[in-house]
């Protein structure tokens, strides 16, 4: 895989958009994809789409909650916000992340 | 997941979001349709978004829309990954292993009829043994608060229980504070006029606040006000509902009917809920209202009891109950020194130890018989399992984990259990209905046994537990399987393990089923010894019926004798009768009077049974005067009075009074009065010893018993015994037909022969001999079962060798008795197991046998034998193909 643009990878995807929602608050499913998109600039290839089936996995899990509202377009759309439960899980996620890059780089940066 | 390292890997409180995580799942799939609706708006929503921003980046209009869906990626590949997201995956494949289990069933239909029907047999035996048990020993009292309903009684010694006579009752009552309500009943019966024939309705005397006690309030009407069971109150009836609804056809006017009663209107005061009540004997309930008479504390003739104050305690009750006792010495005849009263929950007066014990005994063998029916399914999978051994190791080569492989054979089996319960729930339904109606009898009426769900719970229970027993252990050996021998085998040789392990199960049927016959065996020793019992009366051609006089026609003892001899002189010229006599009791049915014989000179007496006699019962019964004489027509009313003894009692009073011959002592012995319930010690002669009867169960060693003469003695509650020369149903309709000219308004209450009142006598002991009888047959036929099915399949597995065998020179013979020998190792093991099994188990049933010891040699060398007969037959058929084996096929064939 040697692609310029980096692929979300699996389970990525919800850190990110635990991010995005503790950082913007309430949003909808497109505010989200978009912000996303803006914030990592062109580097990550983001299927808009692929936001919706993270929405529905973080709500099973009760890591955030849905009220409906009226979209900019007047449409009834689904609005996200994170829960406490979703706030706990982002410090988690973020910390397994630093833990794992921290190891990555210490295996990247050691010399033969 | 090849990287090594997952995202939020291990979460705190993982059990608990999976949980949810389940149920979100479950409710997904439930709400599926609204959930895709909900998605496909999401996605417009998000698309019309899109576009907006795009345009508003200045593309134009027809370009937005391509360049919204663009970005969007795959619509479908999305929502197909939103659907797997929230769906439960383990749900999915669960139904997914359970079409499969239905279809492998389904292709193997002579398998699954035999594992279901055999699972069937298991959960429906167990199912409704569980109703049963449920009903009389776990499910609380079918009444509100059943824990406050407390039964009391006059207490002669801290252990024993007694009758509570009518002041003492009306003192407790008085004294009393810590029961809301108590209540005193006793048993009654009265002739009711239907299309001109008199029948006798049972019913039951009570205090008007019985119902209280119960707390039970009427369908319709109402039950009894405080006051009416005061004297001079008018006269009213509680019917039962099934009373109301087979004898009076459910008449909605019921309340303004006038029942006649033993010639005395009553006006219907209410109709009771269908309930408990409707499974007793009483019909109609009646306030108990004391005669002045019947104020006595001599007499214990009322059944007491009480429900307590919400917050008393049963310690509570006990201790205030002492204190009254004692407080009541001092107005106690002197007699009663000592006694005292005593208060046990309701429940326990209900139940008695025999019918627990009784219950357990017979839960156990159906466990036994389910534990049997459990093994040959294994057996039955473990068979299959090994012809499904290839299909498990492709499964495995093409990439299925061993767990998932462990889950798919687990669902094979639930599926069996699932349908064997269903079928199984019918079974319990039809045993039920076929059994209960015999068993009632034996039951407390506060034992309601159905398929409720408590029951189907049971059963869901058992199928579940009998599928993971059933399936763990044969998919954990085939799932064992190493891969490339299971491809590689060609359909050869012998299968190891597998073999012992199902060596090993039949053994264990064979063990248990062992078990099972032992018990049975035992049971039915007991019965015969039972009934070659010698009741010490004439059985054959004797019939009983019992006359209840009621008060209003016979208010005086004069006029009770009367009726006495008049009927026995009418019954005497009915054609087929040959001597007909009355009495207060018949044989083997107990006697209801209790009193006590003193001797001048003695402090304390002998507690005697009391029954009063017509002169010919004893040659009615064929009971023989040992000594002195029985009673004769000059014993009336007026003259001298007169006793005889039995056996046991003239023994007891030469120990106790020192008279070495009683005939022509004089004693005293205290007579209840005929209507007044109230003991008078009267000196009486003894004139005669006889030989002992049974008067009460066949297992009971002989009481000491004092006859009186019926006409120095009355009673209102009369039993005729008449001898005939034939076939005593014969007589019946003449017997019928003298009593009728004498009283038509009279009704013959229970009529049975003295056959039927000895059968009746066993039944304690019959009924579980013949239940756990059946459940040993079931037991020793699925041991076969499974025998003959190992052999069958060892036969089939070893067609080379025993083909090489013969080709060797092995007669048919020699093969026979191979198969034969590894057929009876099996048993043999089995019945080594069992016996220890039995020797240890049978002693459980200790209280249930009679004069057959829990060990008994003989019922278990026929137990060995019978089961030893039945592995042999269980061997012969796969033994005999096994001989016709041709060498020349087989080997050709395979080699």
């Amino acid at each position: 895989m040697s692609k310029q643009q980096t692929e979300v990878r699996y389970g990525t995807l919800d850190l990110l958009v635990l991010k995005t929602l503790e950082t913007m608050g309430t949003m909808h499913g497109y505010g989200i994809a978009r912000r996303i998109e803006q914030v990592s600039g062109d580097a990550l290839h983001l299927s808009q789409g692929s936001v919706h089936p993270a929405l529905a996995r973080l709500e099973q899990e009760g890591w955030i909650r849905t009220d409906w509202g009226i979209s900019e377009t007047n449409r009834k759309v689904k609005f996200f916000s994170l829960t406490k439960a979703g706030r706990k899980q982002l410090r988690v996620e973020v910390e397994n992340w630093e833990k794992a890059t921290a190891l990555v780089a210490l295996f990247l940066e050691s010399r033969p | 997941m090849g990287e090594g390292y997952r995202f939020g890997g291990a979460l705190p409180g993982v059990a608990a979001v999976t949980l949810r995580r389940a149920a979100a799942g479950l409710l997904a799939l439930m709400r599926k349709r609204r959930l895709d609706r909900e998605l496909e708006d999401e996605v417009i929503a998000h698309l019309e978004l899109a576009e907006r921003d795009a345009i508003a980046r200045g593309l134009p209009v027809k370009d937005a829309r391509a360049a919204a869906r663009r970005s969007f990626g795959g619509i479908e590949q999305m929502k197909e990954e939103q659907r797997d997201q929230r769906s439960l995956r383990w749900i999915e494949a669960l139904l997914r292993d359970f079409r499969y289990g239905l279809a492998s069933l389904g292709r193997d239909p002579g398998f699954a009829a035999v594992a279901i029907g055999v699972l069937a047999l298991g959960i429906g035996a167990n199912t409704a043994m569980f109703s049963l048990l449920d009903a009389v020993l776990l499910k609380p009292l079918p009444f509100p608060d059943p824990e406050r309903i407390v039964s009391l009684f006059e207490a002669p010694t801290p252990a024993a229980r007694n009758g509570v006579s009518a002041l003492n009752f009306l003192d407790w009552k008085r004294l009393s504070t810590v029961f809301e309500a108590l209540s005193a009943e006793s048993p009654t019966s009265v002739a009711v006029m239907v299309g001109g024939e008199p029948v006798s309705y049972a019913g039951k005397l009570v205090s008007a606040d019985y119902f209280q006690v119960f707390g039970v309030k009427a369908l319709i009407g109402r039950t009894f006000a405080p006051d009416e069971d005061q004297p001079g109150a008018a006269r009213v009836v509680v019917l039962s509902h099934s009373a109301w609804q087979t004898r009076f056809g459910g008449a909605a006017d019921i309340l303004n009917r006038e029942l006649v009663l033993d010639g005395e209107s009553h006006r219907v005061a209410g109709v009771l809920p269908a309930g408990a009540f409707d499974r007793g004997e009483a019909v109609f309930w009646k306030p108990l209202v004391f005669t002045a008479g019947q104020l006595t504390r001599d007499f214990h003739w009322l059944r007491v009891t009480g429900r307590l104050r919400a917050g008393a305690s049963l310690e509570q009750a006990r201790d205030e109950m002492r204190t009254i006792g004692a407080g009541l010495a001092d107005v106690n005849p002197p007699w009663k020194k000592g006694w005292s009263a005593a208060v046990d929950p309701f429940g326990r007066q209900l139940v008695g130890d025999s019918l627990r014990r009784t219950i357990y005994v017979v839960f156990g063998a159906v466990l036994m018989v389910l534990f049997i029916a459990c093994a040959n399914v294994a057996n039955l999978l473990l068979a299959k399992g090994v012809a499904r051994e290839k299909e498990m190791a492709v499964r495995a080569a093409l990439g299925a984990s061993r767990g998932r492989l462990i889950a798919q054979l687990l669902t094979e089996s639930l599926t069996l259990c699932v349908l064997g319960g269903m079928a199984g729930v019918a079974i319990a339904y039809l045993l039920m209905r076929a059994a209960l109606p015999l068993l009632s009898p034996s039951l407390p009426f506060t034992a309601d046994a159905v398929l409720d769900l408590r029951v189907l719970g049971f059963a869901a229970a058992v199928a579940l537990g009998v599928s993971l027993l059933v399936g763990l252990l044969p998919s954990l050996r085939t799932s064992f399987g190493k891969l490339t021998p299971s491809l590689n085998q060609a359909s050869r040789g012998s299968s190891g393990s597998h073999a012992f392990v199902r060596r090993a199960i039949v053994a264990g049927e064979v063990a248990v089923s062992l078990v099972l016959i032992c018990g049975a065996l035992l049971l039915f020793r007991s019965l015969l010894n039972l009934r070659s019992v010698n009741a010490g009366v004439r059985i054959e051609n004797v019939i009983t019926m019992s006359v209840d006089l009621p008060s209003a026609k016979y208010p005086a003892s004069e006029s009770a004798v009367q009726f006495v001899e008049a009927v026995i002189e009418r019954l005497h010229a009915v054609p087929g009768v040959e001597r007909a006599a009355a009495a207060s009791d018949v044989p083997l049915e107990g006697v209801r009077d209790g009193e006590v014989m003193l001797a001048p000179g003695f402090p304390g007496g002998v507690n005697v049974s009391f029954k009063r006699v017509h002169p010919e019962y004893f040659s009615a019964l064929g009971i023989p005067v040992l000594s002195g004489r029985g009673f004769g027509a000059g014993d009336r009313a007026g003259a001298p009075r007169v006793v005889v003894l039995n056996q046991e009692l003239a023994r007891r009073v030469s120990e106790r009074f020192g008279m070495a011959d009683p005939v022509g002592k004089v004693v005293r012995v205290s007579t209840s009065d005929y209507v007044k319930k109230q003991s008078t010690l009267k000196d009486v002669e003894i004139v005669g010893v006889i030989r002992s009867e049974r008067v009460g169960n066949l297992h009971d060693p002989d009481r000491p018993v004092v006859y009186v003469p019926i006409a120095q003695a009355p009673t209102q509650e009369v039993r005729l015994i008449v001898r005939t020369r034939g076939d005593a149903s014969a007589a019946l309709p003449g017997i019928r037909e003298a009593i009728r000219q004498i009283d038509p308004r009279l009704p013959l209450g229970r009529v049975s022969t003295m056959e039927q009142v000895k059968e009746r006598n066993l039944s304690g002991t019959k009924q579980p001999a013949w239940v756990i009888g059946a459940f040993a047959v079931v037991a020793a036929l699925l041991a076969a079962l499974g025998l003959y099915g190992v052999l069958a399949q060892t036969v089939l597995q070893q067609r080379r060798e025993i083909g090489i065998r013969m080709a060797l020179g092995a007669t048919s013979r020699d093969v026979l008795s191979h198969v034969l020998r590894n057929a009876m190792t099996m048993v043999a093991v089995g019945l080594a197991l069992g016996l220890a099994g039995a020797f240890a188990l049978t002693r459980v049933m200790k209280s249930l046998l009679f004069q057959v010891s829990a060990l008994d040699p003989i019922a278990f060398v026929i137990a060995c034998s019978a089961m030893a007969l039945v592995g042999l037959l269980a061997g012969f058929l796969p033994a005999s193909r096994a001989t016709r084996v041709d060498p020349v096929t087989v080997l050709r064939d395979e080699g």
